[in-house]
C-alpha cells in the first residue's frame, strides 16, 4: 500500500489560502472557534485515519461486508471507528452548538471527511450517515424525538440510515409504496421494504435510526405524499428499555466496490408490529429529505475527490520509484545501454499523472467551495449575501456531485494505467480504487438525475440569477489573472468559454420556448461535462492567482516548488481538459438529434 | 502529584529537508512543525494518565519562540493542566536543559518526564543532563512506570531484557514507546485547551549554548526501487551483495 494517502499542504492551501478560512470565523456562527484549533482538529483527524482506517483499507475490500444468519457482518475495526468518530466530535462537527454540537463551519468538517476518505473511503459512511440522520431529526423533528435519539447518534453509540429506494421506486421516488397508518397515539404502522440501504445493520452500534420515507394512508399520490418517520431498530417500550420494533434485514448486496462499507435490504413491518414517528408536519418528507441531500450530494463529491487523491498519491509513488525504459535523446533514438530512466520521466506517465493531480485537487477545491457556500448561505450577516451564496450552492450542487465522481473514475483510471500490468493486479491498491470511485456517479442521483436537474432547474433558476452570480465570480477571477501576464492569456480563454457558454445556453434554450421539453433536456449530460469543464477551470485559475501571488510576495508557508506546481497544473488543464469545451458545444449545438425516441428502430440486433 | 513534561517542536517527518547559510541552518520553508512524538505519545500521556490515576496536575514546558505555542496548545488539549514557555531559542541540548533547570528548581516537581529524544537532533541527552543540573535521580528509556506514594516502579529496556528499578521521587526519567499509547485530542479538548494557562517567561541569560553548527549534510538521495521476480531469490541476493552491500 502507498505511504502516503492524503496530501494535507494542499489541502490547507484550499482552506487558509484560496478559501480563506479565516474570514468564515469572524462569523458569528463560527466565532468559537479560531484558525489554530481547526488545525488541530484536522491534526487529529489525520492521526485517527492514519492509525485508525488506513491500516484496514484493504482488508475491508478483501473481507466483504456480508449477510450471515440474519446479521450483517462487517470488519471489527467498526467499532473503534463509530467510538472514535463520536469521541473526537467528527459525527457533531457541524452540528449547531444548541444540539449539542461543535458548530464548525461545513468547510472544516468538509476537510475533515476528506482526510477520513482518503484514508478508507469504505469505512466513513457508517459515521457520516448517523450523521446525516441525526441533522435531519435535529432540523426538523420534535423535541421527544431529538431528545430520544440523537444524543446516542452523536456519541456514535447509535447508527443512522437514509432509507429512500424501494425495489420499483429508485430514481423515481414518486412511486414508492411503504405505507404508514395512524395508530392513534402519535406513532405510524410502518410496512414495506427499502434497498440498498447502507450502512443499515451492524453488530457495532446497539440501535438504528432509520430516517424512512414512506406514504401516510390517503396521502396524495406522487412526491407531494412522501412523509418522512424516524423507524428505530429498537423502540423505547416505556419503561426506560428497548423492544424490537419489527425492523428485519433481509440480506445484502455483494458490490463492485467500497465492499467494506455494508449495503443492505430492510424490511419493516413483516410482523405488522413496526412503528414509526413522523418528523416535522406530514406530507412533507422529501422535502426534508432533499434539504438534507444537497449535503448529502457535496459529501458524494468529497468521496470522489478522496479516492482520486488517494489513487494519484498511490500512483506517484510507484511511478517515482519504477524504472523501465529509457527517454528518447535528441536524435530520436534510445541507448540501451542507459540505465532505466523511472517512469515519471516519460511524457506520457507525467500527462497520466497530471490529469490524476488536475482532477483530484481541483475537485476538492470544489467540494470545499461548495461547503463555504454552504456556510456562507447560512451563517453570513447580511440577508441579500445568504441568498447569493444558497444560489451559487443551488447551482453548483449537481456539479459538485458529479465532477469528482466522473472524471474521478477517469482520473483513477489513468492512475491505475501508470502502473501497467501491475495496476491490473490486487496486489496494488489502484484496482481498489478503481471499483470504490465507480459507485459515486450513482450515489445520491444518477448523472443523468444531476445533468438534468442542471440543465433543467438551475442555470434557470430565479430567473437566471444563479448563473449570473456565478458568472460574476467567475470574472472576479479572470480580474485578477489579467494583472498578471503569466496568467492573462488563460483569462482570455476562460472569457471566451463563458461567451460559449451563453451561445450553447441560447441555442437550447429555443427547444424548451418551443415546447420541446425532452429535446432541451437529451443532452443534458454532455451540458454537464461542458460545464463542469469551464467551472474546473475557473477554479484551477483561481489557485493559480493565489500560487503567483505568493511567489511575488515571496510567501514562504509553502514551497516554491509547491507554488510553481499550482500554477503548472493550470496550464495543463486549460491545454489538456479546458479545449475539450470546443467538441462539446459542437455536439450541444449541432441540429441532428439522435437520442430521442422516434419511429425509427436503431437498436436492432439479429 | 506535581507533574512536569518537557516537550520541543520538530518538523514533520515527510517535511522535506533542506539547508540554507551555507549549510548552518535548517531551511523552514514550507516546513509543518510538531509535537516531538515521543514528548507526545509516552511522555505526556503517561504523565496524564498518572494525574488522573493519582490527582494533582501536569505542567508541560518548552523552549523556543511563540511558534512553540501551536504544540502547546496541543499539550494542553490532551490533557496538561497547564504550560510554561520558556522565550529563547533552544540553541543546544545544554542550554534547552539548563533553562528547563533554572525554572524547575523552585517548583517542587515530583516527577519530571522527557522523550527518549527529538526526532530531528536525537541527541537523546536533555533528561539526563536536567537530572544532573537538578541532582535528581535520572532512567533512561522507560517503558513502564507505576507510582505507589513517593516511590516509582520503573521499567526499562537493557541489551537482551529488561531492567525493573525502585525510584524514589523527585526523579527524572525519559520515555520509550510502550509507557504509553498515543491519544488524539478531540474537538472538545481543543477547544478546552483555549482557557487553560500559557505562561510565557523570560530565559536565564545567564545560560549559553555550549555547542554551536559548523554544517549540516544531508544523507545521498533515494535511488530508485528495483523489483525482482519473486522467484528469482539468487537476483535478489547479487543484488543486496552487490550493489546495496547489504550483505
Amino acid at each position: 500500500m502507498a505511504n502516503k494517502f492524503v496530501d494535507l499542504a494542499t489541502l490547507k492551501f484550499i482552506l487558509n489560502d484560496v478559501l480563506d478560512l479565516n474570514s468564515l470565523l469572524e462569523l458569528d456562527r463560527f466565532s468559537d472557534h479560531d484558525s489554530e484549533s481547526i488545525d488541530m482538529f484536522l491534526s487529529s483527524v489525520f492521526d485517527f485515519s492514519a492509525k485508525e482506517l488506513y491500516p484496514c483499507f484493504r482488508e475491508m475490500d478483501e473481507n466483504p461486508a456480508h449477510f450471515k444468519d440474519g446479521i450483517i457482518e462487517v470488519h471489527p475495526q467498526v467499532k473503534t471507528i463509530m467510538e472514535q468518530s463520536g469521541e473526537l466530535g467528527l459525527i457533531s462537527s457541524f452540528i449547531s452548538a444548541e444540539h449539542g454540537g461543535l458548530q464548525l463551519p461545513l468547510l472544516v468538517h468538509t476537510a475533515a471527511g476528506f482526510i477520513q476518505e482518503c484514508a478508507n473511503n469504505h469505512a466513513v459512511g457508517y459515521a457520516g450517515l448517523t450523521q446525516g440522520a441525526a441533522e435531519l431529526i435535529l432540523e426538523f423533528g420534535a423535541q421527544e424525538l431529538k431528545d430520544t435519539y440523537t444524543p446516542k447518534m452523536l456519541e456514535g453509540k447509535w447508527g443512522g440510515t437514509m432509507c429512500l429506494t424501494e425495489p420499483d421506486a429508485g430514481s423515481s421516488l414518486s412511486d414508492l409504496t411503504t405505507s404508514a397508518k395512524p395508530n392513534g397515539d402519535g406513532s405510524y404502522a410502518i410496512k414495506g421494504q427499502k434497498i440498498f440501504i447502507s450502512g443499515g445493520d451492524h453488530p457495532y452500534a446497539s440501535n438504528f435510526v432509520h430516517l424512512l420515507l414512506a406514504r401516510i394512508e390517503g396521502a396524495p399520490s406522487g412526491t407531494k405524499g412522501i412523509s418522512l418517520f424516524v423507524v428505530p431498530k429498537f423502540r423505547p417500550d416505556g419503561k426506560g428499555d428497548y423492544e424490537s420494533n419489527d425492523v428485519i434485514t433481509g440480506g445484502d448486496y455483494q458490490k463492485l466496490g467500497q465492499k467494506g462499507y455494508c449495503t443492505t435490504h430492510l424490511v419493516f413491518g413483516e410482523n405488522d408490529n413496526c412503528q414509526g414517528w413522523v418528523v416535522g408536519a406530514e406530507n412533507m418528507g422529501l422535502k426534508y429529505m432533499f434539504k438534507m441531500m444537497n449535503g448529502a450530494r457535496i459529501a458524494v463529491g468529497r468521496g470522489g475527490a478522496s479516492i482520486a487523491t488517494a489513487a494519484y498519491l498511490a500512483s506517484l509513488e510507484y511511478a517515482q520509484e519504477r524504472p523501465q525504459g529509457r527517454r528518447v535523446s535528441d536524435h530520436g533514438k534510445k541507448n540501451a545501454n542507459e540505465k532505466p530512466t523511472l517512469i515519471i520521466n516519460h511524457p506520457d506517465v507525467r500527462r497520466m499523472l497530471l490529469l490524476q493531480k488536475c482532477v483530484s485537487e481541483g475537485s476538492l477545491y470544489l467540494v470545499a467551495l461548495a461547503s463555504k457556500y454552504y456556510d456562507l448561505s447560512i451563517a453570513h450577516s447580511d440577508e441579500a449575501e445568504r441568498e447569493k451564496y444558497h444560489l451559487l450552492l443551488e447551482l453548483l450542487t449537481p456539479i459538485v456531485k458529479t465532477y469528482p465522481a466522473e472524471m474521478g473514475s477517469e482520473s483513477v483510471s489513468n492512475g491505475l494505467q501508470v502502473l501497467g500490468g501491475y495496476g491490473f493486479c490486487s496486489e496494488f491498491v489502484l484496482q481498489q480504487y478503481y471499483r470504490d470511485i465507480r459507485i459515486f456517479s450513482i450515489y445520491e442521483g444518477t448523472t443523468g438525475i444531476q445533468s438534468m436537474d442542471l440543465l433543467g432547474r438551475k442555470v434557470t433558476m430565479a430567473n437566471g440569477q444563479a448563473l449570473q452570480h456565478l458568472s460574476g465570480e467567475v470574472m472576479q477571477t479572470i480580474s485578477k489573472a489579467l494583472d498578471i501576464s503569466e496568467l492573462k492569456s488563460y483569462a482570455d480563454k476562460l472569457a471566451l468559454n463563458l461567451q460559449t457558454t451563453q451561445k450553447v445556453l441560447g441555442h437550447l434554450s429555443g427547444f424548451a420556448q418551443n415546447g420541446e421539453y425532452e429535446r432541451y433536456l437529451a443532452d443534458a449530460n454532455m451540458f454537464m461535462e461542458f460545464f463542469s469543464k469551464i467551472v474546473m477551470a475557473w477554479l484551477w485559475l483561481d489557485m493559480a492567482v493565489v500560487a503567483k501571488h505568493a511567489l511575488i510576495k515571496g510567501d514562504k508557508t509553502y514551497s516554491e516548488e509547491f507554488y510553481e506546481a499550482k500554477i503548472h497544473a493550470m496550464k495543463f488543464y486549460f491545454k489538456y481538459e479546458l479545449t475539450k469545451t470546443l467538441s462539446l458545444s459542437k455536439i450541444l449545438m449541432d441540429e441532428d438529434s439522435l437520442t430521442i425516441v422516434d419511429e425509427k428502430e436503431v437498436f436492432v440486433v439479429k | 502529584m506535581k507533574i512536569l513534561v518537557c516537550i520541543s517542536k520538530v518538523p514533520d517527518t515527510t517535511s522535506k529537508i533542506a539547508f540554507t547559510d551555507n549549510n548552518t541552518k535548517f531551511s523552514e520553508d514550507g516546513v509543518t512543525y510538531i509535537m516531538n512524538p515521543t514528548d507526545e505519545w509516552y511522555a505526556l500521556v503517561r504523565g496524564v494518565e498518572l494525574k488522573e490515576a493519582h490527582g494533582g496536575s501536569v505542567t508541560v514546558v518548552c523552549v523556543g519562540d511563540s511558534s512553540n505555542d501551536q504544540i502547546i496548545r496541543k499539550s494542553l488539549a490532551i490533557g496538561a493542566d497547564d504550560a510554561v514557555r520558556i522565550d529563547a531559542q533552544p540553541d543546544d541540548s545544554y542550554f534547552v536543559a539548563a533553562q528547563i533547570a533554572n525554572y524547575a528548581k523552585e517548583q517542587g516537581f515530583d516527577v519530571i518526564i522527557t522523550g527518549k529524544e527529538t526526532i530531528n537532533y536525537n541527541g537523546s541527552v536533555v533528561g539526563g543532563m536536567l537530572a544532573e543540573l537538578l541532582d535528581l535521580p535520572y532512567v533512561a528509556l522507560v517503558t513502564k512506570m507505576d507510582i505507589a506514594g513517593n516511590e516509582a516502579t520503573i521499567e526499562r529496556e537493557i541489551e537482551g531484557g529488561k531492567e525493573i528499578l525502585s525510584v524514589p521521587t523527585p526523579f527524572v526519567i525519559s520515555a520509550n514507546k510502550g509507557l504509553a499509547e498515543q491519544r488524539i485530542p478531540n474537538m472538545r479538548g481543543i477547544m478546552a485547551a483555549r482557557k487553560k494557562p500559557l505562561n510565557v517567561i523570560p530565559a536565564d541569560a545567564g545560560i549559553s549554548a555550549n555547542t554551536s553548527v559548523v554544517s549540516y549534510s544531508a544523507p545521498p538521495a533515494r535511488t530508485a526501487c528495483k523489483y525482482v521476480d519473486a522467484d528469482n531469490v539468487d537476483e535478489l541476493i547479487r543484488l543486496l551483495h552487490e550493489e546495496a552491500k547489504a550483505i
